[in-house]
């Protein structure tokens, strides 16, 4: 207990010091925020619910990104500096360092989202109950849980130069396509219904549907179960090939 | 004396392409093995078998009895390998206490300090700042963190200045005086001298020497004569001396020997135009090459 606690508590000091990591999932989200709810105001019906709306893309966005890419590439970045080859002639188990990696990382998003919310609520001034402030941050957290089982399938690839070209263009498509930039009812119907079965879709819609005072739909969650599972099998199965030899 | 590791018939194949054959070997409690070998003799390999990390393709590895991938052998190894980059944004003092954390009694923060020669300084830097020496420090420091009774040292000194090796291997003696066991690697054979109790050598994936320290230096010291000349080389005028190798470069003559002595008495009594004649110790290498060479005519 002692191991993961200290483990996590590094793990979560490493991701802070890196600018990478504040550029892109503090300040980036943030200027997004500010620039399409004061700067680009689109026609989008009530601006006060648009707004709270996309804040929660944005932590939701945030937190994803760096589920995908800073677990993964961390990952791949370890394994390649043979750190991890160095742990396993320790008696710490590979199963510490990656419930590690994940509880660390989680620590992180807790910070990310108060302060997305904090800054984005200061800048429109929004105002919800605090329940709905608290369960929409919860839920971001916990649903950030396939993404990180992607970001650990993603850690499973050889070059860090693939795994880093790889896992932006999925964050970027999944972003795109799961109305996280650009609500889904100004995307081509085909894509709405695709959308469904997105995970970034689902992951968002949850955390709309909270600001509205509805509850998440059990068929988004079932559908980000689903997606933890398939990434956890798939980077199981590929650990297990790569070991193999 | 109590066995520590023990291997029997140990190979290893990569895709069909053998990189250690049949190999075995016991060392005992307190013994300091210096594994030595030409690049790409198959000294990684071996230790990253004896260290659980790669598995045997046959034979068997154990150490105090028990396998290499167990925990309690994890408790009581140390290692230091070649290929290990440090975690980087972080300290020093956090890596060592990371570390530390993983066993049941590590060695304290002060005795590390001291056995490493990391000062308060480089123990507040964050670990991609340091000096390719000063990394090397804290590896040893890592491999040290569990107060281990078995060190596995890959090439230890790498990238150490000269401060920092002497200071390296007084600790290494210290422990060894405790009754640590140490397997290491290098290519410098003053380390060998100055450490080992126990010399093994390994060629092409085959254990081809094991010998006392003295009785391999006597095999390993190869010395160097250099001297320029107008004439032209003939490569009769050197033979049936003791010559394992004659480079030429220009006007310069390199020739490495066993015997440096008789081979300069008669480098004179042949009455050759020689001048800025130089003697030096050979490198490790050159004396690879001299003794693989040998094995393979004979």
């Amino acid at each position: 207990m002692k191991i993961l606690w200290n483990e996590c508590r590094l793990e979560a000091l490493r991701v802070f010091r890196n600018r990478y990591f504040i550029f892109w999932s503090l300040i980036m989200p943030i200027v997004f925020y500010v620039f399409y709810t004061k700067v680009m105001v689109q026609d989008v019906g009530d601006p006060k619910l648009w707004e709270k709306h996309l804040l929660m893309s944005m932590a939701a966005f945030s937190v994803m990104g760096s589920s995908i890419m800073a677990l993964g590439l961390r990952l791949v970045h370890e394994r390649n500096q043979g750190w991890t080859m160095y742990l396993k002639t320790t008696p710490v188990s590979g199963v510490v360092y990656f419930i590690a990696k994940m509880v660390g990382q989680t620590a992180v998003h807790v910070f990310t989202i108060i302060v997305i919310f904090v800054s984005g609520g200061l800048v429109n001034g929004i105002s919800m109950p605090a329940i709905e402030w608290i369960t929409a941050g919860i839920w971001i957290l916990l649903g950030a849980v396939p993404f990180l089982a992607l970001g650990g399938l993603i850690g499973t690839m050889m070059k860090s130069d693939t795994a880093s070209g790889v896992s932006n263009l999925i964050y970027l498509a999944l972003a795109v396509l799961g109305g996280m930039w650009m609500p889904m009812e100004f995307m081509p119907k085909l894509l709405q219904q695709a959308a469904q079965w997105i995970p970034s879709y689902q992951y968002g819609a949850g955390a709309w549907s909270i600001i509205r005072g509805e509850t998440p739909s059990l068929g988004g969650i079932l559908v980000l179960i689903a997606y933890t599972f398939v990434f956890m099998i798939l980077s199981i199965q590929r650990r297990r090939m790569q070991e193999a030899i | 004396m109590t066995t520590i590791i023990d291997c029997l018939g140990v190979g290893k194949s990569f895709k069909g392409k053998v990189a250690v054959r049949d190999l075995s070997f016991q060392i005992e409690k307190g013994e300091v093995v210096a594994l030595l070998g030409p690049n790409g003799a198959g000294k990684s390999t071996t230790i990253q078998m004896l260290l659980g990390l790669l598995e045997p393709s046959t034979g068997r590895i154990t150490i105090s009895g028990q396998n290499s991938k167990s925990k309690a052998v994890r408790e009581r190894i140390g290692v230091m390998l070649q290929e290990v980059r440090l975690l980087d944004t972080v300290t020093v003092k956090e890596i060592l206490q990371l570390v530390r954390g993983y066993y049941h009694r590590p060695l304290s923060m002060e005795q590390l300090s001291k056995l490493t020669g990391l000062d308060e300084t480089s123990l507040n830097m964050r670990t991609e700042k340091l000096s390719g020496g000063q990394k090397q420090r804290v590896s040893f420091a890592l491999a040290l963190a569990g107060n281990p009774d078995i060190l596995f040292l890959d090439e230890p000194t790498t990238g150490m200045d000269a401060t920092a090796r002497k200071t390296f291997w007084k600790s290494i003696r210290e422990l060894a005086e405790r009754g640590t066991t140490i397997i290491f690697t290098t290519h410098y054979l003053e380390e060998v001298e100055y450490a080992a109790t126990r010399v093994l050598m390994i060629n092409h994936g085959e254990l081809i020497e094991d010998e006392s320290p003295d009785m391999m230096k006597k095999k390993l010291v190869i010395q160097r004569i250099s001297f320029l000349t107008d004439e032209v080389y003939r490569p009769e005028t050197f033979q049936g001396l003791s010559v394992s190798d004659i480079r030429l470069d220009g006007k310069k003559v390199t020739i490495l020997t066993g015997d440096a002595d008789h081979l300069l008495k008669v480098l004179y009594e042949l009455d050759l135009e020689i001048s800025e004649v130089t003697v030096s110790r050979g490198t490790l290498e050159e004396a690879y090459s001299q003794l693989t060479d040998s094995r393979e005519v004979s």
